[in-house]
């Protein structure tokens, strides 16, 4: 029976394993058949070194505590258990037979034991977190399908490779108990048999003491042969479906976050990746030397890089990107993963498992299966393209390091670069851009109109001050701080503290224009550029070096973006420039007396928080301000869920689902707050928007405001036994 | 088949604008280009472009050299061609010296079977200039169109205005002028951009024309600009409080005496 056994096993891997070289073959082409990205290779040390601090730590499995602990064991346990199946082949034969070397070696037997129930746990946990996400992606109405973060994942695969890791585990632990029960009955090997050497499946072994020698061997031979058979038939499987992401991400995820885009551990946020024309980044200033037949962004599937390719392919259909995005929890029919997906089943010749394709139907994603050059609109329904606010809450999730957001931007650049095929709002978006530098189309002489009838002089470099290296900042007033209502009350209030603490700064004035971040995120680099270089030059013209922003899409731009271009400047965030005035003692904030604070609750604009990092800066002044920490939102910091603005969504009607803005305004309701702070001109207008139209909401302000009512109270109020706080 | 398309130079509409002392428009004003209203004629010429065989478009503007600046963004949006008839003479012409020119120029282009007009400039605001036009050449006019078509030689356009919505045909050759409502002018792709930059202005002068420099110009002009004056500034409306149908009296008082 043993021999049977033993050519029914190897029978059964000899296909398998030639069904995965094919499937693996089949990846391996359709992945490198992407564009060339040298960069993604190397450095080999910092990016192995990357790679493995990432997986071992599981650090981008943020949130979700339960599910990074059962991952991270059922992980171990996978890496640990493949040299088992390699003697198991010995094992059907030879029930006796151990590891060479590590075999019967105490600290090998109590990792096994080890991993081998906890792998055993922690899969049944994720199995039961899968069970407890149902999903029927033929039903998009039912909210609760709808919300899952599995809708729209393929079920049957899920559940096939969380069932086979559990057989697996449950093999391995049959035979370790008939094994340490073989050993433990007799005398003479009683020793090896002991729970030292079998610490978990000792006791369960007990059982079977009583059992024939012959019905042991013949249980651990079965075992063996059993965990060959169901591992062969992963394999198998697996091999044959090269679209079967969820089972290939063990391999896949592994080489896409040695390939990340960040090296230091960060998402792909922040700065979007450069435009790539013919592979080498796209700049303005070299027009002239551009190719005749040179295209832009991305339009069809064979245009991507190979890691973006990779991206796909490691797709674990896990949906965290999903559950956070903002689009798809206002109803619209963009969700991050279904977009992975689109992508990933077009790279293999687009047909989609049924789940998938039930999913992009039903949201409204895609009418119609099947294969087409073309991205957009057959394979990527542009109501889906334009959905996207760039909050970055995907990327900043995804386990596996998947660029969303650039593929998103790349694919807008396409559209608008290309085929000039755009929501109609962002037409006259451009226009004003193109002639006027700023996104109102507003005379670029009302720049500096915010600063009129404050109590000193703004300087405006070149016609009050010289060089900037008279000021300790250039203060970067930006489009929204210079011609919204709401955004120069606020650039107002950020003056007259700086003014306070003694810190001198300049502003370019006329000569500053939008930084383009709205043009970049839909996909008109071009128009950015133009901007940029001219915003570029200008600071280069005054020596600009150190800059503080109180937008956080300029943030972004001028400080991590204009470095593509050339430039280097140190750009800081009005909180955090506020927050070590504080520190400084150069700013002495005052909470109101007791009986008059409110609670307040911050919303973290998305590219403070996610793409640039700052979520610490905004709460301590906040908690300074009111003597009392933040309330916080269901979703927050990392995690918090965007205005809506982002994306250039700013400048486009939100036709589709419900109102992203009013969404997170009910999330800020609910804390109970008074006041809702945001740090961000962009996050105060959608919010101001959504609290004026209903009567319960909070009221919507900058962090600048309440640093200056705090630092009034004090001014008008010296006696420091005033300062509870 | 040509589709001449006359477009016009002028200062931003959201700019200050500034007059020289003979109160001829500044010509130094921070951002001039093309008029607004004439995108929607080279947006309607371009798009007829695909319904006709063998159509072209030509963008024609009468202007200082500047104005290139505004044959370049229809050369972007995709014209085939540009010219520019620029002469100092021209200065100071008013829009009949204006139409001279655009008639000289438009039999000195071949094979031009219709012409596309904006309904007005956004400067001077005179929308005469169609219709001086279709006078001169003889052709039908087809004004304030709406919607746009060219079938079997036969031009259709749909104008609505106060009266109510008409469909108005006319063989071509013909002058068509197009509003506001006609379809958003396309924003040109980057490819567009790089393609236009290969294509060239034109310009010409009065001789090219054989028009005699005595007819058009400031000395010429029929139409005399004796003073410019500021329009006063737009003050604070009214607001009327409504407390269950008070306002009633107040709103009927305000519409007599605003309708006095």
């Amino acid at each position: 029976m043993k021999m049977l056994l033993f050519i029914v096993a190897v029978a059964i891997t000899v296909a398998a394993v030639a069904l995965f070289i094919r499937g693996a073959f089949t990846l391996y082409r359709r992945i490198s058949a992407g564009v060339p990205s040298p960069e993604r290779l190397g450095p080999v040390g910092p990016r192995l070194g990357a790679m493995f601090a990432e997986i071992l730590s599981h650090r981008r499995f943020t949130a979700r505590p339960l599910v990074r602990i059962a991952h991270w064991v059922v992980m171990v346990s996978f890496v640990l258990l493949v040299p088992t199946l390699a003697i198991a082949y010995v094992q059907v034969l030879d029930p006796s037979a151990e590891l060479p070397l590590v075999g019967g070696w105490v600290v090998w037997q109590w990792l096994l034991e080890l991993f081998s129930v906890g792998g055993l746990i922690a899969i049944v946990t994720l199995f039961v977190v899968r069970l407890r996400h149902p999903s029927d992606p033929d039903d998009a109405a039912s909210a609760r399908d709808w919300r899952s973060r599995f809708f729209g994942s393929t079920r049957w695969q899920g559940y096939f490779v969380e069932a086979v890791i559990a057989a697996v585990l449950v093999c391995v632990l049959v035979m370790h108990t008939l094994r340490s029960a073989a050993l433990a009955r007799y005398p003479e090997t009683a020793a090896d048999g002991s729970w030292l050497h079998y610490p978990l499946t000792f006791w369960a072994g007990q059982l079977f003491w009583n059992s024939a020698p012959a019905v042991l061997e013949a249980g651990i031979s079965t075992a063996a042969a059993l965990k060959i058979i169901v591992s062969m038939v992963w394999l198998g499987v697996v091999g044959s479906a090269a679209t079967m992401s969820v089972a290939w991400h063990r391999f896949l995820g592994v080489v896409n976050v040695y390939a990340r885009r960040e090296l230091d551990g960060r998402p792909a946020l922040g700065a979007a990746a450069p435009m790539l024309v013919d592979g080498r980044p796209f700049d303005i200033r070299d027009i002239d030397d551009l190719d005749e037949d040179a295209t832009f962004g991305i339009g069809s599937i064979d245009e991507f890089g190979w890691k973006g390719l990779l991206d796909f392919a490691s797709c674990t259909e896990c949906g965290r990107c999903q559950d956070l995005c903002p689009a798809w929890n206002t109803g619209k029919p963009l969700s991050p993963k279904l977009l992975t997906l689109s992508l990933r089943d077009q790279a293999a010749g687009g047909a989609h498992t049924a789940d998938v394709f039930a999913a992009l139907r039903s949201s409204g994603a895609q009418s119609a299966d099947g294969a087409t050059a073309t991205l957009v609109p057959t394979v990527i329904n542009p109501d889906v393209l334009w959905s996207c606010t760039t909050c970055g809450a995907c990327t900043d999730q995804c386990p596996v390091d998947i660029e969303h957001v650039d593929h998103v931007i790349n694919l807008r650049r396409h559209e608008v670069m290309v085929k000039s095929d755009f929501p109609e709002e962002f037409g006259s978006l451009y226009g004003n851009l193109d002639t006027k530098g700023n996104p109102w189309g507003l005379p670029p002489r009302q720049r500096v109109d915010w600063a009129k009838g404050l109590e000193f002089d703004v300087p405006v470099l070149g016609v009050d001050v010289e060089s900037a290296a008279e000021v300790d900042y250039v203060l970067w007033v930006g489009c929204s701080g210079a011609y919204d209502e709401k955004g120069k009350k606020t650039t107002r209030a950020f003056a007259e503290l700086l003014h306070l603490a003694g810190v001198s700064f300049a502003v370019l004035g006329e000569a500053e224009t939008c930084c383009g971040d709205s043009a970049r995120r839909t996909g008109n680099e071009a128009t950015y550029q133009g901007l940029a270089v001219q915003n570029i030059e200008t600071m280069a013209e005054f020596g600009v070096t150190k800059v503080v922003a109180s937008c956080a899409h300029c943030l972004n731009t001028v400080g991590r973006e204009y470095a593509q271009l050339g430039a280097d400047y140190t750009v800081e965030h009005h909180t955090q420039v506020l927050n070590r005035l504080i520190r400084e003692g150069r700013l002495t904030p005052v909470a109101p007396p007791e009986d008059e604070r409110v609670s307040i609750t911050y919303h973290d604009p998305c590219y403070l928080g996610r793409h640039n990092d700052e979520t610490a800066a905004p709460r301590e002044l906040l908690a300074a301000v009111n003597a009392a920490p933040v309330v916080e939102m269901e979703h927050h910091a990392k995690q918090s869920m965007c205005c809506g603005a982002g994306g250039g969504r700013m400048w486009a009607e939100e036709s589709l689902g419900s109102r992203i803005n009013a969404a997170r305004m009910d999330e800020a309701v609910a804390t109970g707050a008074a006041t809702v702070a945001t740090a961000c001109p962009f996050c105060s207008i959608m919010l101001g928007d959504a609290a004026s139209s209903r009567d319960d909401a909070p009221v919507v302000t900058d962090v600048a405001h309440l640093v200056l009512a705090g630092v009034k109270r004090g001014l008008n109020n010296p006696n420091p036994t005033a300062k509870e706080a | 088949m040509k589709i001449l398309t006359c477009v016009k130079y002028v200062p931003d509409a959201g700019d200050e604008v500034g007059f020289e002392s003979d109160f001829t428009l500044g010509r130094t004003g921070p951002s001039s280009k093309l008029s607004e209203l004439d995108e929607y004629a080279v947006e309607q010429a371009l798009r007829l472009r695909a319904t006709i065989d063998g159509a072209t478009v030509t963008v024609l503007s009468v202007g200082p050299a500047e104005a290139e600046v505004a044959l370049r963004k229809a050369l972007q949006m995709g014209a085939d061609e540009a010219v520019l008839v620029s002469d100092e003479a021209i200065a100071g012409s008013d829009v009949f010296g204006t139409a001279a020119v655009l008639i000289a120029a438009a039999g000195y282009l071949d094979e031009v079977g219709l012409v596309m007009c904006g309904m007005s400039s956004t400067d001077a605001g005179i929308g005469a200039l169609p219709a001086l036009l279709a006078e001169a050449l003889g052709w039908p006019l087809l004004s304030n169109a709406a919607e746009v078509s060219v079938e079997a030689g036969q031009a259709r356009i749909v104008r609505s205005d106060e009266f109510g919505t008409r469909v108005v045909e006319a063989a071509l050759p013909a002058v068509v002028s197009v509003t506001d409502q006609s379809g958003e002018p396309r924003y040109p792709s980057f490819k567009d951009v790089l393609a236009a930059k290969k294509k060239s202005v034109t310009t010409i002068g009065l001789a090219e024309l054989g028009v005699e420099a005595a007819l058009v110009g400031a000395g010429a002009a029929r139409v005399q600009v004796t003073a410019v004056v500021r329009n006063p500034e737009r003050a604070a409306g009214r607001v009327i409080v409504d407390v269950d149908g008070s306002s009633v009296d107040d709103i009927v008082e305000f519409l007599a005496a605003a309708t006095k």
